[in-house]
């Protein structure tokens, strides 16, 4: 992918003129530069990945792997929020590193973009999976947690690399385990409050903040091309 | 050919060896140092740290009890985190696009892929026996009993070894930037999920989930540790080890050739066997008093009593006697049951020694004590002791102790898991009553709530002590016979 598109005038614009809405060259050109931008994070793969997890979390309900009650009925639900929350945080990797970072103006926002977008899309897939069905917590505990877990995946990728970054929620989920087990009820530990606990909902919001300004701002912790991503082909 | 050739032919091979060993050696040392494992060794230290020791130190110091967590909770902990840095150690060849690089250095891909995954496996394995050693020297300085049990420890072992090679073998067949987390998500839903089953239920092929090990609270203290289960999970996990390691053998990209692949595809059909013959094993357990047993792999000899010399104190009259495991809890013992004792003095069946049982001689009758013999022993089962993890609802270790005498004493049954309070009314009212006596508050004890009932709760406590005692010794036979009614209650 390069940004080359981008940087030049778009065919048909009038040159010293600032358009009031962008010129359908310049509306292509974006197009294209998203469409570059999420096949470049695998993100329709990624978008495989949380369809799966909702797929998982439907078997769960259906299968009874989540129980009526009792302080373990959350561990499943927030493993696979945490999962989904770990696509996102992988996704982040930028397979060109500083090149891309030097020609980019756009970054940051593409960055926001699609952390935001997949989020919603997780939160969505998840809300699909467990629709007509009994989750405890619901959809807004579900809102919640994939949130939280995603802020806590995009700081770690801030600082292991996105690559890695599934380690922080998936050391969250361990821990968030332990609490259920527990009856432990403070507010960092989302998944073992009500759905309308304030105090959760603030602490799991604060943290999903922090974590879209850093990815925002400085992106991954991603060294060179070649470590982390994928494959050839 | 003379000797001479032939010592030189020796000589040549041995030198061969010793190069291979050498070159072998600095591969492996080059693996450990460049291996993801060591980043994610802190984080291991601290869910350590934060389930696995915080809760083996809540337990008394009983070795069995506290090995229990390195399968149920260490295993647990670990296996997700350590099966997708496996995969992603796996998976390094393809991500970094050296495959083509690689591919035409002298060693196969084989003996590469083999470095990697013996570092990766031996960080896993030194952070495990790290985290043993620290659960055992804290373990060691406390218990006044027995010696470390080591099935646990073989069966955390194998299953750490299971999932690394099983992340290592998905990293590498499946290299992608998601294989990683998903392979971590996978392992993290079987545990989940086998957690689910295995807990609370027991029997069957749920028992091969390291979760579905946990002991009861007095194993290996008045029989011996059961290692059947611990045999044909070590079975079960060494099995997939080995069958995860072949298919990477079995791989073109291994490069070695037919011989290789023969030898790659027998340990991999012997590693399926394995855990295919310990899943069938598994598959006739049935849960004994004294743990888990299989019969194919169960030793008689495990199933007699073992000796001890019990720990007493003597400080109302009446020796208290518990397992030498227990010493530290003997002063806590006596001060609970002084208070209880004295009350029941000289009463007709009053026990004339207190005695710790076994959880599976009392439990056979849904209790957690009985009085038994001639002259009358009180026997029971040691509850959850002060910082369990497991606790009776609304009672701490001193008013278990108190509420489980009074109500087997005076109702001649103890309490259910339902509440403290048993037998008929008129029981009812006279445990209450004498519970009252010795501090405990009807938050604790849910005594009977009709009208009748609280007058003659009221009635009863009003008595002087002397009379109130007075009447339980000419009638507590027939009150714990269920004889009298609450109208007969002075």
């Amino acid at each position: 992918m390069t940004a080359v598109g981008v940087q030049r005038p778009a065919a048909g614009a009038t040159s010293g003129a600032v358009p009031s809405f962008p010129s359908p060259g310049r509306m292509a050109a974006g197009v294209r530069l998203v469409w570059l931008y999420l096949a470049s994070r695998r993100v329709p793969v990624a978008l495989a990945a949380l369809a799966a997890f909702g797929t998982a979390l439907r078997a769960g309900l259906e299968w009874h792997w989540i129980g009526a009650a009792g302080p373990g009925v959350r561990q499943l639900p927030s493993l696979l929020e945490a999962g989904a929350a770990s696509v996102i945080a992988v996704v982040a990797y930028s397979p060109f590193g500083e090149p891309e970072r030097a020609t980019g103006r756009w970054l940051p926002w593409l960055r926001l973009g699609t952390a935001a977008a997949l989020t919603g899309a997780a939160v969505g897939v998840l809300a699909a999976g467990a629709a007509a069905a009994h989750l405890p917590g619901g959809t807004l505990a579900i809102g919640r947690n994939v949130a939280g877990a995603t802020g806590i995946g995009l700081l770690t990728a801030a600082v292991t690399g996105s690559a890695l970054a599934w380690i922080g929620p998936m050391a969250y989920t361990v821990v968030a385990g332990f609490a259920l087990l527990s009856n432990w009820t403070t507010p960092w530990i989302w998944p073992g409050t009500p759905p309308h606990d304030r105090g959760a909902a603030i602490s799991a919001g604060l943290v999903f903040a922090v974590g879209m300004v850093v990815i925002t701002v400085r992106g991954a912790r991603d060294s060179a091309a070649g470590d982390g991503g994928d494959g050839p082909g | 050919m003379t000797a001479a050739a032939m010592s030189l032919g020796y000589r040549r091979a041995r030198a061969v060896r010793v190069a291979w060993l050498a070159s072998a050696g600095r591969l492996l040392r080059i693996e450990l140092r460049r291996n993801a494992m060591i980043w994610l060794l802190p984080v291991l230290g601290a869910l350590f740290w934060f389930d696995a020791y915080r809760t083996a130190m809540s337990y008394p110091a009983v070795w069995d009890l506290r090995a229990s967590v390195l399968p149920a909770k260490v295993v647990i902990d670990f296996a997700a985190l350590v099966a997708g840095a496996s995969a992603w150690m796996g998976a390094r060849e393809t991500r970094c696009r050296t495959c083509g690089l690689v591919t035409t250095t002298p060693q196969p891909g084989w003996t590469r892929r083999s470095a990697t995954l013996a570092a990766t496996l031996t960080w896993v394995i030194v952070a495990y026996l790290a985290c043993v050693a620290l659960l055992y020297a804290a373990t060691a300085v406390q218990v006044t009993w027995g010696g470390p049990p080591w099935w646990p420890v073989a069966v955390g072992a194998a299953a750490l070894a299971a999932v690394c090679t099983i992340g290592f073998a998905a990293g590498t067949f499946f290299a992608s930037r998601f294989t990683p987390l998903l392979t971590a998500v996978a392992v993290f839903v079987l545990e989940v999920v086998g957690f689910r089953s295995a807990v609370g239920a027991f029997g069957g092929y749920r028992l091969l989930s390291p979760a579905g090990s946990a002991p009861g609270q007095d194993a290996g203290l008045f029989y011996p540790y059961l290692p059947d289960l611990a045999i044909a999970q070590a079975m079960f996990f060494t099995g997939l080890a080995v069958a995860a390691v072949s298919a990477l053998g079995l791989s073109r990209a291994a490069g070695g050739g037919a011989r290789l692949r023969v030898a790659a595809a027998a340990a991999g059909l012997a590693g399926l066997v394995a855990a295919g013959v310990s899943t069938g094993l598994v598959g006739t357990a049935r849960v004994g008093p004294n743990g888990v047993v299989i019969a194919a792999l169960h030793d008689a000899g495990s199933d007699q009593p073992l000796r001890y010399a019990p720990v007493c104190a003597d400080a109302t009259g009446v020796p208290v006697c518990i397992h030498p495991a227990f010493r530290s809890y003997l002063p806590k013992v006596t001060a609970a049951l002084g208070p209880v004792i004295s009350l029941v003095a000289g009463l007709p069946g009053a026990p004339v020694r207190v005695s710790e049982v076994a959880t599976s001689l009392v439990a056979s009758t849904n209790q957690q004590a009985d009085v038994a013999g001639t002259p009358p022993v009180y026997r029971f089962a040691m509850p959850p002791t002060p910082g369990s993890f497991v606790q009776i609802a609304g009672e701490n270790f001193t008013q278990s102790l108190q509420i489980a005498f009074v109500t087997t004493v005076i109702g001649g049954s103890a309490p259910s898991a339902n509440g403290p309070e048993t037998g008929n009314l008129a029981q009812q009212v006279v445990e209450t009553v004498l519970l009252r006596r010795v501090g405990l508050t009807d938050g604790t004890l849910n005594p009977p709530t009709n009208a009748a009932a609280v007058a003659a709760i009221r009635r009863f406590a009003a008595l002087p002590a002397a009379t109130r005692h007075a009447w339980l010794a000419a009638h507590v036979p027939a009150l714990r016979a269920g004889q009298i009614t609450l109208a007969e209650l002075p």
